[in-house]
C-alpha cells in the first residue's frame, strides 16, 4: 500500500460511498448511514497518516510535498493537463481540518437527521460533498481545483435546499448558487488567463514561473483567483449567499460554511501565494475587501435574532479576517485561523444544532433562555467554543487571532489592526450576547416547549466534545512557543518564496515589546466586549451572576436609531441586490425579449410575408389575356432596343 | 423630302407605332387584327423604300413586299376564321372575355 | 377632301414644292390619319373603312416610290381582299349590344406610352445610321421585277401559293359550323 495508491483513496473513498448510498440508500432507510460514515472514517485515518508523513517530512513527501499522477486528462498539443493529487504541508494541515471535521459531522448526522425521510439522501450528500473537497484540496493542477471547485459549490446548492418543498431554502440555494457563480467566472477568467500566458495549469509549473509575466498580467490572475475566492468565501460584496444559506440542516451548516467549502477561498489564495506576492496592489485589495467584510458581518451580527445567523454573520467575518491575513502577507496566521477556526466555528454550528433540537426546531433566541440547567453538555461546549472565538487564552482563537492581529501590525498595516481590534472586540459582545439570550436568564418560549426540554442523544453530543478539545487546545498546540510556533514550521517552506518576494522580514518575537504590548491589547478589548454583552445580557457563570436588562438594550438601541437598523437589516444590501438584478434587470430582460419577438422574429417572420405577398402580387401578371401578354412582349421589345441603341450609341 | 429614305422609314415607323397601340389597346378582337394589318403594311413600307433606294437591293425589295403581302393575307384569313370560331363559343368579340389560359 | 386638295394647292402654290414632294405630304398626312382613325374610332365598322383608306394612301405612297407593281398589289389584296373579309368578319361577330361603351382596354394608357417610345426608339435608330442610299428613288421596271420573281425567287413564290392554299383550306375549316350545333 504505497501512497500512490492511498492518496487518491482519500477521495475516492467518499465517491464510492457516494454512489452506493446513491444507488442502494433508499432501501436501507435507517441503516443508510453505515456505509457512508464508514467511507469517511477510512478516509479519516488514510488522511491523518499521510498529514502526519508530511508534516514531519519523511519521504517520499519530503519539505516540498509529493504529487501522484494518475492519468493524461487533456493532451492538446503543448497543452497538457494531467489529473493528478499532490500532498505538501499546506494540504496536510487543510486535511485534517476537513476530515476530521467531516467525519464528526457525519456522526453528528446520525443523530441529528434521524427523523428525516430523507435521511439517505442526506448522506450521499454529504459524501459527494467529501469527495469534492478533497478532490479541491488535493488537486494538483487549476482545471481540477475548477472542477472541484464547481462540484462543492453543487453540493452546497444540494444541500442548503436539502428540504426542498420549503420554498425559503429551494430560494436560498439558488441565491448561493448563482452568487457562487460570479465569482466561477472571475476564477474560470484566471484559469484562462494562466493557460493562455503561460500554457500550462500545472500549479506547481505556474508557480515556478509567474515570474516570467508582467506585472499587469500577474495583477489580473491575482484578482481575477481572488474573485473566485470572494465567490466560495463570501466576501463583500459576494458574501449575501451565506446568511441565507443557514436554511439549510445545521450539520450543512457546519461542515460547509464553517469548516470546509468557505474556506476553499482562502486556501486558494494561500496555495497561490507567490502569484499573488509578485503583485502587491492585489494584496492590498484582498486586505482591503477582508478587513471589510470583517467588520460588516460583525456590525451585523450584533442585531440578529436567530441563532443560526449570528454564527453565519460570524463566519463571515473570520474569514475577512483570514482574508486580512493573506493581504498583509501573513500567510501562516491566516491558514492557522483556519484550522482553529474550523474546529470551534464547527463546535458553535453543531452545538446550535443542538440547542435547536433540544428546543424543538426553534431558532428564535429572542424565544430561549435559561438552557443552561438543562442542557449541561451542549451548554459547556458553546461556552468553550463562545472563549475560543473570541480570542480568551489559552484558548486556539486567541492564538491564531492574536497572531494575524500582531503580524498586520508589525507588517505595518495600520489600519487594518485597527479594524481588527475593534471587530474583535465586537465579535466578543456578540458571542456572548448569543450565549446570554440563549443558555442565561430565564426561559421566554411556551411552557410546554420547556417541560420537553432534553439533552441530545449521545452520537450528537460526543463530537460536540470532541470538538471542544482542539477549540481548547489547538492553539497551544501549534501556535507556542511564540515567535517559533509549530506550524510556521510546517509551513515555512510553502509560504517561503511569498515572504521573500515580499521583503518580509522575520522579526524575533518580542514578548516584552511591541508583540506584548499587541496581546495585552487584543485581549483587554475582548475582555472589554464581553463584559458589556453580560451588562446587556445576563451571565450565571459560577459565581458570576448578573441578571440580563433588556431595557438598557432597548434604550441604546433608541440611541443610534440608524445604525440599529442598518444592522437589523444587514446593510440593505439584499434589497439592493433585488432592485439592481431583479427590478432593473427584469426590465432589462423583458425589453430584449420585446426586442427578440418583435424585432428579430418580425424579420424573420417580414422575410416569410415578403415571399408570400411578393407571389401573391405577381401572380396578377398571369390574366390568361392575350393582349396583357403583348404589352409585355411590348415592353421587353422596348427594353432591347433602348438598351441596344444606348450601347451602340456609346 | 420625297426624296430621303428617312423620311419613308419614319413614316413605315410611325405606322408601325400606330398599329401597335391599336393591337394593345383595343378590346374588339377584329380591331386587333385591323391594328395587326396596318403594322404589316408599316414593315411593307419600309422594305419598298429601301428597296427603292438601296442600289445593291434592286429588284428584291419589291418582291419581298410581295410576299409579305401574300403572307398577310393568309394570316388575315385564318386569324379572322378563329375570331369567328371564338365568337360562336363565346358570344363576344371582347378579348377581355378570352381569359381561359390562366385557369 | 376639299381640305386636302385646299392644302395641296397651298403647297403647290405657295411653298412651290415639287410634285414629288406634295404627294409625299397628302398622303403621308392622310395615311397616318386613318390609321389614327382605325385606332380610336368607336364604331367597328367606321373602322374598317377608315382602314381602306389608310391602304389606299400606302399605295399612293408605293406609286411614290416607284414601285407601280407593289401598289396595285396593296390596292387589289388589301383593299380589295383583305379589308373586304375584315368587314365581312365583323358582320358576323356582331353583339345585340354592340357598340360597348368602352373601346379601350384597361391597358389602354401603357399602351400609348409604349407605341410612344417605340417610335421614338424607331426615329432614333434610323436618324443614326447611315443607309449609304442613292439622293433619288429608283424606278424598277415591271418586266425587271417579274424577271427576278420568277428567276431568283420562283421557290418562294411556289411556297407562297401553297401557303395560300393552306390558309383557304384553314379558314373554311376554323370557320365551318359543327354539324348540328349551334349557328
Amino acid at each position: 500500500m504505497s501512497w500512490d495508491t492511498l492518496i487518491p483513496l482519500i477521495a475516492i473513498l467518499p465517491l464510492a460511498g457516494f454512489v452506493f448510498t446513491a444507488a442502494a440508500g433508499r432501501r436501507l432507510g435507517k441503516q443508510a448511514h453505515w456505509v457512508p460514515v464508514g467511507a469517511v472514517f477510512l478516509a479519516w485515518l488514510i488522511a491523518m497518516a499521510a498529514a502526519f508523513s508530511a508534516l514531519t517530512g519523511t519521504e517520499p513527501f519530503g519539505e516540498h510535498g509529493y504529487g501522484v499522477r494518475l492519468f493524461e486528462w487533456i493532451p492538446a498539443g503543448d497543452f497538457v493537463v494531467d489529473v493528478g493529487f499532490f500532498v505538501d504541508n499546506l494540504t496536510a494541515c487543510l486535511l485534517i481540518v476537513v476530515t476530521t471535521i467531516g467525519l464528526l459531522v457525519h456522526v453528528y448526522s446520525v443523530g441529528y437527521m434521524s427523523h428525516d425521510p430523507g435521511y439517505w439522501r442526506f448522506f450521499a450528500y454529504l459524501n459527494l460533498f467529501m469527495f469534492s473537497m478533497l478532490l479541491l484540496v488535493l488537486a494538483g493542477n487549476f482545471l481540477a481545483v475548477f472542477v472541484a471547485w464547481e462540484l462543492v459549490g453543487l453540493c452546497s446548492y444540494l444541500l442548503i435546499g436539502f428540504w426542498y418543498r420549503k420554498r425559503a431554502a429551494a430560494l436560498a440555494a439558488k441565491k448561493a448558487f448563482i452568487v457562487n457563480r460570479v465569482g466561477d467566472v472571475g476564477f474560470a477568467l484566471g484559469i484562462m488567463l494562466i493557460a493562455v500566458s503561460l500554457g500550462t495549469l500545472d500549479i506547481r509549473e505556474v508557480i515556478e514561473r509567474i515570474g516570467e509575466l508582467d506585472g499587469t498580467t500577474i495583477a489580473a490572475i491575482s484578482l481575477l483567483i481572488f474573485a473566485g475566492a470572494m465567490g466560495k468565501s463570501a466576501q463583500f460584496p459576494l458574501h449575501v449567499w451565506l446568511p441565507d444559506a443557514m436554511e439549510g440542516p445545521t450539520p450543512v451548516s457546519a461542515l460547509i460554511h464553517a469548516a470546509t467549502m468557505v474556506n476553499a477561498g482562502v486556501y486558494l489564495v494561500a496555495r497561490t501565494n507567490p502569484i499573488f506576492a509578485h503583485a502587491p496592489e492585489a494584496l492590498v485589495v484582498v486586505a482591503g475587501i477582508g478587513i471589510f467584510t470583517a467588520i460588516l458581518a460583525a456590525s451585523i451580527a450584533m442585531t440578529q435574532t436567530d441563532i443560526k445567523r449570528v454564527l453565519a454573520y460570524s463566519t463571515l467575518s473570520q474569514l475577512g479576517y483570514m482574508f486580512a491575513a493573506l493581504g498583509v502577507g501573513a500567510w501562516t496566521a491566516a491558514i492557522f485561523h483556519l484550522m482553529t477556526h474550523g474546529f470551534f466555528k464547527g463546535l458553535l454550528f453543531l452545538g446550535s444544532g443542538s440547542v435547536i433540537h433540544a428546543v424543538h426546531e426553534e431558532q428564535d433566541m429572542r424565544r430561549m433562555g435559561g438552557l443552561a440547567g438543562k442542557i449541561p453538555i451542549t451548554y459547556l461546549t458553546m461556552l468553550v467554543g463562545s472563549l475560543a472565538i473570541a480570542g480568551i487564552p489559552p484558548l486556539a482563537g486567541f492564538f491564531s487571532k492574536d497572531e494575524i492581529l500582531g503580524e498586520s501590525f508589525k507588517l505595518g498595516f495600520y489600519w487594518v489592526w485597527a479594524i481588527g481590534f475593534l471587530v474583535a472586540g465586537l465579535t466578543a459582545f456578540y458571542m456572548f450576547r448569543l450565549m446570554g439570550l440563549t443558555f442565561w436568564g430565564a426561559f421566554r418560549g411556551p411552557k410546554e416547549i420547556w417541560d420537553r426540554i432534553h439533552e441530545s442523544p449521545a452520537v450528537m453530543t460526543v463530537p460536540l466534545i470532541l470538538l471542544a478539545i482542539p477549540s481548547a487546545l489547538l492553539g497551544m498546540a501549534l501556535g507556542l512557543p511564540f515567535g517559533a510556533s509549530l506550524i510556521g514550521g510546517w509551513l515555512e517552506p510553502v509560504f517561503a518564496e511569498g515572504t521573500e518576494l515580499l521583503g518580509h522580514e522575520e522579526a524575533a518575537f518580542n514578548l516584552a515589546g511591541i508583540d506584548g504590548a499587541l496581546i495585552l491589547a487584543s485581549v483587554a478589548v475582548a475582555a472589554v466586549g464581553i463584559a458589556i454583552a453580560w451588562r446587556l445580557f445576563g451571565a450565571e457563570l459560577g459565581a458570576i451572576r448578573i441578571g440580563p436588562r433588556p431595557e438598557r438594550v432597548r434604550e441604546l438601541a433608541a440611541r443610534v436609531p440608524f445604525l440599529y437598523r442598518a444592522s437589523l437589516n444587514k446593510w440593505w444590501f439584499d434589497d439592493l441586490n433585488h432592485l439592481v438584478f431583479i427590478v432593473i434587470g427584469g426590465r432589462v430582460a423583458a425589453a430584449t425579449w420585446w426586442f427578440d419577438r418583435e424585432v428579430v422574429d418580425g424579420t424573420v417572420n417580414a422575410i416569410g410575408r415578403v415571399t408570400l405577398l411578393s407571389g401573391r402580387g405577381l401572380r396578377q401578371v398571369q390574366t390568361g389575356r392575350v393582349q396583357n401578354y403583348a404589352l409585355g412582349i411590348a415592353l421587353g421589345l422596348i427594353a432591347m432596343a433602348g438598351s441596344y441603341l444606348l450601347l451602340a450609341g456609346r | 423630302m420625297s426624296n430621303s429614305l428617312d423620311a419613308y422609314l419614319i413614316l413605315s415607323g410611325l405606322l408601325f407605332a400606330i398599329g401597335s397601340f391599336g393591337f394593345l389597346a383595343r378590346r374588339n378582337a377584329i380591331s386587333m387584327l385591323m391594328s395587326i394589318e396596318l403594322m404589316l403594311n408599316g414593315v411593307n413600307l419600309s422594305i419598298v423604300a429601301f428597296g427603292a433606294f438601296i442600289p445593291a437591293l434592286g429588284a428584291q425589295g419589291s418582291v419581298i413586299a410581295l410576299m409579305v403581302i401574300a403572307v398577310a393575307a393568309a394570316e388575315a384569313t385564318v386569324g379572322l376564321a378563329i375570331v369567328i370560331a371564338i365568337f360562336r363559343n363565346k358570344k363576344t368579340p371582347l378579348v377581355d372575355e378570352y381569359d381561359q389560359m390562366s385557369q | 377632301m376639299g381640305a386636302v386638295t385646299g392644302i395641296a394647292a397651298i403647297m403647290l402654290v405657295l411653298l412651290g414644292q415639287d410634285w414629288g414632294d406634295a404627294l409625299f405630304w397628302i398622303l403621308a398626312a392622310v395615311m397616318l390619319g386613318s390609321a389614327l382613325l382605325v385606332v380610336t374610332m368607336h364604331d367597328i365598322i367606321r373602322c374598317g373603312l377608315a382602314m381602306m383608306v389608310c391602304f389606299g394612301a400606302l399605295a399612293g405612297i408605293y406609286v411614290v416610290l416607284g414601285a407601280p407593281l407593289i401598289a396595285a398589289a396593296q390596292v387589289i389584296v388589301y383593299i380589295g381582299a383583305i379589308s373586304v373579309l375584315i368587314l365581312f368578319a365583323i358582320m358576323l361577330t356582331q353583339t345585340k349590344d354592340a357598340p360597348s361603351r368602352l373601346v379601350f382596354q384597361t391597358q389602354a394608357v401603357p399602351a400609348a406610352i409604349s407605341a410612344v417610345v417605340i417610335a421614338v426608339i424607331i426615329a432614333l435608330a434610323i436618324a443614326a445610321t447611315d443607309w449609304h442610299e442613292v439622293p433619288e428613288r429608283i424606278r424598277l421596271a415591271t418586266d425587271a421585277l417579274s424577271q427576278v420573281l420568277f428567276n431568283d425567287f420562283v421557290l418562294p413564290f411556289e411556297i407562297v401559293s401553297v401557303l395560300l392554299l393552306a390558309a383557304v383550306v384553314g379558314g373554311v375549316f376554323l370557320a365551318k359550323r359543327e354539324p348540328g350545333g349551334p349557328s
